[in-house]
């Protein structure tokens, strides 16, 4: 089973003998995601041999490991301790980047999506805008739309295919927005579309099935495996875990111009290097989102 | 080890008859086959394999039904007449 | 040097030891499914590790030889020829240019690895020549082998023909088998009865089975009811999402288990209960569909202890094979 002396809250668990998962909570939130980004960064800077891969998740992370380097159940123990040492990451000082992530809200292809596959749906009848508006006691769509672009998204896990982020919102537990999947997933979505699934959002970083509901389009990729974009040439993504988001409406002639930045491979994501510290953050939720939000319209 | 009175798939699978459900049969019982002729399919992988005769001869008939599942070398089609 | 593909068969890719180290972003190792059949074909031909080889599943491809080279085949047994001519398994053979390969039925196994000395040389994408399909990148061009294809061959590695794997070294090929697995993830929120079925039906490998993952069939497990913690979406099969190990097993709606294999999706919201230790990752591998498998706890220690066979068996197989190149070259 799990292994002994489990701390209450958090399960250390080993995935055969070439990984450790470490659950932190089973809810989410963004503390939990602190502390998991928390105890990464330490792992990543202790740089121990035998340590493959470090994976921030959402209230969770998980560890690929080459048991003939380094003992899992060592390994377990360093974890333990760097939880230990991260306690409720109260004092943690996340280094990270705010993005400009440019959306056109209820596109033309989306739309076309969520006809197509209207039968796989909850409420046929609605658009995936309004299903997730209504559900969640917006009087509007509008007022759904502004909610989604008033606060900046926590990058807060990548995976499922290469590229691909999940966004948590930057508002308290009784704002957070949560939406229903698909009944059944849809085969088909087209790439950069924008979504929301549960309690977090993401774009598809390539073309496929999916069961998210589709709210946007994104000018922007998040995979590209040919490289061309300057933020793109040493990896096939750009985001990484502890990114914040801020995704920004745009209209259709702004949609295209960006568009055909990203065809003529000139296109760089605005960004602005910024601290997230949670402590500030808990104290003033709106505050400290619209101050990361001024820093990266004056970078 | 060939042998031309028989048709076998060569991968697991589920076996079909029709290339699509709205399409008759890719060959009935008594149809003439030739070498190439393709009388069915084999989903695996989310592919689908067709399977081929390597002779011609007519249909004597299936020994599995449409959607069973196959094992890799099992017979599917048996042949009459076949050179 | 190079090679020509005249039949692709169902499924043939470049493989080699994976694209480790991207996981955090989401990218899977990919890699030979059979590291052991993979990694003793490399030695029978006289190759460095890491050399890349074909993987060829279900279906054999038929291949022309542009130029002489030495070949094995490991893995499945699925009565490779050349010019018709039946060959073993398990050994080194000299080919000549233009002598063409092919494949009859699969006999036992699901997967055969082709190797060539020189490895084939498609070039790398991050650090790896294997193949990832569903992005479409490395190997060659990011995609399975289709006729007509002509594939780059190294130069530079002088295989022996004429040299075996023991059959007491081969290793053993899948079929109806036992897969030991490390029970945890999140295995708590399955109903202990469940987990007892898990570990005791006799599931049957559907045709869903695939380098991304094998969907089972055999039993209906069930999940402790709860309400959902935030985050953590509607069905008591769901969790906040989560990073899946490779070789994890997930169980979505409380039938058909997933084993997440090499060309894995990384993560998302559906409980994980067990992994396959990475010695059995080899053996799923070999598995196909309609085989019968049977999963079996074990514990960390087993597994290490496990891992640690199937290596110093590697290692023998290493020195018979490197002792015979070299009184070869001597």
């Amino acid at each position: 089973m799990t292994t002994a002396e489990e701390r209450v809250g958090t399960r250390y668990s080993f995935g055969g003998d070439e990984w450790i998962l470490v659950e932190l909570a089973e809810a989410m939130s963004v503390g939990v995601n602190m502390r998991s980004l928390a105890i990464c960064r330490r792992l990543e800077a202790l740089a121990l041999d035998g340590v493959i891969d470090i994976c921030p998740a959402n209230a969770s992370y998980l560890v690929r490991l080459d048991p003939d380097t380094i003992h899992p159940r060592a390994l377990e123990e360093r974890l333990r301790e760097l939880e230990a040492e991260v306690g409720d990451a109260s004092d943690f000082h996340l280094q990270t980047r705010i993005i400009d992530v440019p959306i056109l809200w209820d596109d033309p292809w989306t739309r076309e999506t969520v006809k197509r596959f209207a039968d796989r749906h909850q409420t046929p009848e609605l658009t995936n805008i309004e299903f997730a508006a209504e559900i969640n006691g917006f009087p509007t769509t509008d007022a759904f739309r502004d909610a989604v672009f008033g606060t900046p998204f926590l990058a807060t896990m990548l995976g499922f295919v290469p590229g691909l982020v999940w966004g948590y919102q930057l508002v308290p537990p009784e704002r957070q927005i949560e939406v229903p999947k698909y009944v059944r997933p849809r085969t088909d979505t087209p790439e950069r579309a924008f979504s929301w699934g549960g309690a977090f959002t993401a774009v598809y970083p390539v073309r496929g099935a999916g069961g998210y509901q589709l709210l946007g389009m994104c000018a922007t990729p998040f995979f590209d495996s040919r490289r061309r974009l300057p933020d793109f040439h040493d990896r096939d993504w750009f985001f990484r875990a502890g990114d914040i988001m801020r995704y920004r409406e745009v209209d259709r002639a702004e949609f295209d111009r960006i568009r055909a930045a990203v065809e003529d491979e000139t296109f760089r994501y605005p960004l602005a290097e910024v601290e997230f510290v949670p402590q500030r953050w808990y104290d003033d939720p709106d505050g400290t989102a619209a101050a990361l939000e001024r820093s990266l319209d004056d970078a | 080890m060939a042998d031309d009175s028989v048709i076998r798939s060569p991968v697991p699978g589920v076996f079909y008859r029709r290339p699509d459900p709205g399409s008759p049969p890719f060959v009935e019982e008594g149809d003439e086959v030739e070498p190439g002729t393709v009388v069915g399919l084999v989903e695996v992988m989310k592919q689908f394999h067709e399977l081929r005769s390597e002779s011609s001869g007519r249909v004597r008939g299936f020994t599995v039904d449409n959607e069973d599942v196959v094992n890799a070398g099992d017979t599917v089609v048996e042949l009459d007449g076949a050179g | 040097m190079t090679l020509e593909i005249l039949q692709p068969g169902l499924q043939t890719t470049v493989q080699d030891e994976g694209r480790l180290g991207l996981y955090a972003g989401g990218m899977p190792p990919s890699g030979a499914m059979d590291k052991a059949s993979y990694r003793m074909g490399n030695l029978l031909v006289g190759n460095p590790d890491g050399l890349a080889s074909l993987e060829i599943t279900y279906l054999g491809p038929e291949i022309a030889f542009r130029d002489d080279a030495v070949i094995a085949v490991t893995g499945a047994q699925m009565t490779p020829k050349v010019n018709g001519e039946p060959i073993a398994n398990w050994r080194s053979h000299a080919v000549r240019a233009d002598d063409v390969l092919s494949f009859g039925f699969i006999e036992s196994g699901a997967r055969a690895y082709l190797a060539v000395a020189g490895g084939i040389d498609v070039p790398p994408y991050d650090g790896s020549r294997s193949t990832y399909t569903l992005c479409g990148l490395g190997g060659f061009e990011g995609r399975a082998l289709q006729a007509g294809d002509v594939v780059p061959v190294g130069t530079g590695v002088d295989g022996r023909a004429g040299l075996d794997v023991p059959v007491d070294l081969q290793p053993d090929l899948g079929g109806d088998t036992e897969l030991r697995v490390v029970v945890g993830l999140a295995s708590y929120r399955l109903q202990p009865e469940s987990l007892e079925t898990f570990l005791t039906a006799d599931w049957t490998v559907t045709p869903d089975a695939n380098r991304v993952g094998y969907r089972f069939r055999g039993a209906e497990l069930h999940f402790v009811e709860r309400e959902q913690p935030a985050g953590a979406g509607s069905d008591p099969a769901n969790v906040v999402d989560f990073g899946y190990p490779i070789g994890s097993i997930q169980i979505p709606g409380g039938v058909e288990p997933i084993a997440l294999l090499a060309d894995a999706v990384t993560g998302g919201g559906y409980a994980t209960i067990a992994t396959i230790i990475s010695t059995d990752l080899d053996r799923i591998g070999q598995s196909k569909t309609n085989d019968h498998v049977r999963f079996r706890e074990v514990t960390l220690e087993d597994a290490l202890e496990a891992r640690h066979q199937a290596r110093a068996r590697l290692d023998r197989v290493r020195a018979l094979l490197t002792d015979s190149q070299e009184h070869a070259i001597g």
